[in-house]
């Protein structure tokens, strides 16, 4: 068995607690990431998917249950989450808005600098970070931020947390916003940090397609509370119950469903447009049955 | 207590519904009955007229139904200062005193090369407290206003009292627009602002209080945020520009102001009892 990196069990969690505008946000919410694991987190807005996610590093503090990231335990107030959020990288919704420094070189370097790295290894970081992300070193670290376009914005907040070389990452939505190609870029930045660097990542995501392409277990949540959990391929499966949550199913998925009810014989479980064409040639291939 | 939940401490500019009499009461009377109110509360000399107006405004708060806790909440951020103005007020006010009331204590004081007295009078004791007091009474009664009027409500009724004084030249339209928007987006940005702290938090920014006068410092800290606070509270900005421009909105002129209707029963009860009140405080000589 491969150990767990984050254990939530039970998690609650009220937002305004103790005042007239106290509301619930996760009851009772449990996940768990393993080493190297890809995991997908769906639900409709609202649904507590945020409020999760800023337990993984310490944001904020389990209310009731219990939240155990790299073993250490953070429902104990002793417990110092600074440590863990070098270890674990949040990336949150729209993160270009955190960007301060004005050039690039310099805010991406933020993180590595307050981890009291020198000169040396904080450039080593600043270049592995930018390369990860697809940005050449020596044409932007000293362009100015704030006139980037949105997408390498967004770009060079993703690499001021890989700065920090985090064993975890964790992505809220990071392609809302973004053309078609910035999109693909980072799905394909986010595979190859997983596939080369074994980085384990939580995909925050309303977009199915995504989902689809770069994980490999869901969790689906609704009302902060697990409605579903599985390896992505069965949870796709249950289109029904996807729709009845407000989420859907990738849009391969749905073709091959219209064409299944025309009357092809698609096997159950195409997720991809690869999948997708591979299913039809064969179907088209085979004698009917 | 969770280490960024800012919007815990922002009640200024919220709204709580609820169904108590100062809910009910018209925003234009509860403004002038707050501000007869605040009259007394500014005026009163005595240590007995200060603790009864701080009743009042306890048993306003009441009345509310809002939990008195929420509204002390509002007090934290500035108890500093509040502490401060105190200690300072106690210090030096006695030495300073114009108004030759008797001396209650005095003793010389060397620092170094420099001497000097430190006096309590019976003025400077009372200024002391009374500051405190006042203080007290203003953030909870204006905490009272915003937290059981909505903010539109707030608007149309400062537009309406202002609007005799138009001849004036008095812009009263813009004036309440200013002060509606200005209240509408203060738990924006406290939301924003835990947002940002969360953010640079996850990427190793270290908020934690580097040591109570090391100015400097702390305000190095907040760079990482101060600055995309400016940048965001500039974009939204000029959206709100753009959505107000979209909708045809010039400002005041030649638009018409909604008509609240004349105040009720309930509003002119309201108004009496607090004219009364500041009155009886002002004109009842308090033994001390």
């Amino acid at each position: 068995m491969t150990e767990s990196l984050i254990e939530v069990r039970d998690l609650w969690h009220w937002y305004l607690r103790n005042t007239p505008l106290q509301t619930v946000a996760l009851q009772g919410t449990s996940f768990t990431l393993r080493a190297r694991e890809v995991v997908g987190i769906m639900g409709h807005t609202g649904c507590g998917k945020s409020t999760l996610i800023q337990h993984f590093n310490g944001l904020l503090r389990p209310h009731r249950g219990t939240v155990r990231v790299f073993g250490s335990d953070l429902g104990d107030p002793h417990v110092d989450p600074r440590p863990l959020r070098r270890r674990v990288g949040l990336v949150f919704q729209f993160p270009e808005q955190q960007l301060f420094d004005p050039t690039v070189g310099d805010d991406i370097a933020f993180g590595p600098r307050k981890l009291g790295c020198d000169r040396a290894e904080v450039r080593r970081r600043v270049q592995g970070a930018m390369a990860a992300v697809g940005l050449p070193f020596e044409t932007f670290k000293d362009r100015y931020t704030f006139g980037l376009s949105g997408g390498e914005m967004r770009k060079v907040a993703l690499a001021g947390v890989l700065a920090l070389e985090p064993e975890v990452l964790v992505l809220d939505e990071p392609t809302a916003g973004l053309d078609p190609r910035a999109r693909r870029d980072l799905l394909a930045s986010l595979r190859a940090l997983h596939d080369e660097r074994g980085t384990a990542l939580v995909f925050v995501s309303h977009n199915m397609d995504e989902v689809a392409e770069l994980v490999t277990r869901v969790d689906v949540l609704a009302n902060g509370q697990n409605v579903m959990s599985g390896p992505v391929r069965e949870i796709f499966r249950e289109e029904r119950r996807l729709r009845e949550l407000g989420l859907g199913v990738p849009a391969a998925a749905e073709l091959a469903g219209a064409l299944r009810e025309r009357g092809l014989a698609l096997r159950g479980d195409v997720l991809t447009i690869d999948d997708a064409v591979e299913a039809m040639w064969t179907s088209l291939n085979s004698p009917a049955a | 207590m969770d280490e960024f939940e800012f919007s815990r401490g922002v009640t200024v500019g919220q709204y709580i519904p609820g169904a108590s009499a100062i809910h009910r009461l018209d925003p234009r009377a509860k403004i002038i009955g707050f501000m007869i109110v605040i009259a007394a509360v500014i005026t009163t000399p005595s240590y007995i007229g200060n603790a009864i107006a701080l009743a009042v405004v306890l048993f306003l708060v009441r009345l509310s139904g809002l939990p008195l806790g929420y509204l002390i909440g509002g007090i934290r951020p500035i108890l500093p200062i509040l502490v401060v103005y105190t200690i300072f007020n106690f210090l030096f006010l006695g030495n300073y005193d114009p108004t030759g009331s008797p001396v209650l204590f005095q003793t010389p004081v060397a620092l170094g090369p420099w001497e000097f007295a430190f006096t309590v009078t019976d003025n400077s004791m009372r200024q002391t407290a009374q500051g405190v007091f006042r203080i007290l009474d203003l953030i909870l009664l204006s905490s009272l206003l915003t937290l059981t009027t909505p903010i539109t409500a707030l608007s149309k009724a400062i537009e309406s009292l202002l609007a005799p004084f138009r001849r004036f030249k008095v812009p009263g339209h813009e004036i309440a627009m200013i002060i509606a928007i200005a209240y509408r987006f203060m738990p924006t940005v406290a939301e924003e602002l835990e947002r940002l702290m969360k953010a640079q938090a996850s990427r190793g920014a270290d908020f934690g209080s580097p040591g109570p006068f090391r100015f400097v410092q702390r305000t190095r800290q907040l760079v990482p945020v101060t600055v995309p606070l400016f940048v965001s509270a500039f974009r939204r900005a000029e959206d709100l520009i753009l959505a107000m421009e979209s909708r045809c909105y010039v400002g005041g002129t030649g638009r018409s102001a909604v008509d609240l209707g004349p105040l009720k029963r309930l509003d002119w009860t309201a108004l009496a009892i607090a004219l009364t009140f500041t009155i009886s405080i002002a004109r009842i000589p308090f033994p001390w």
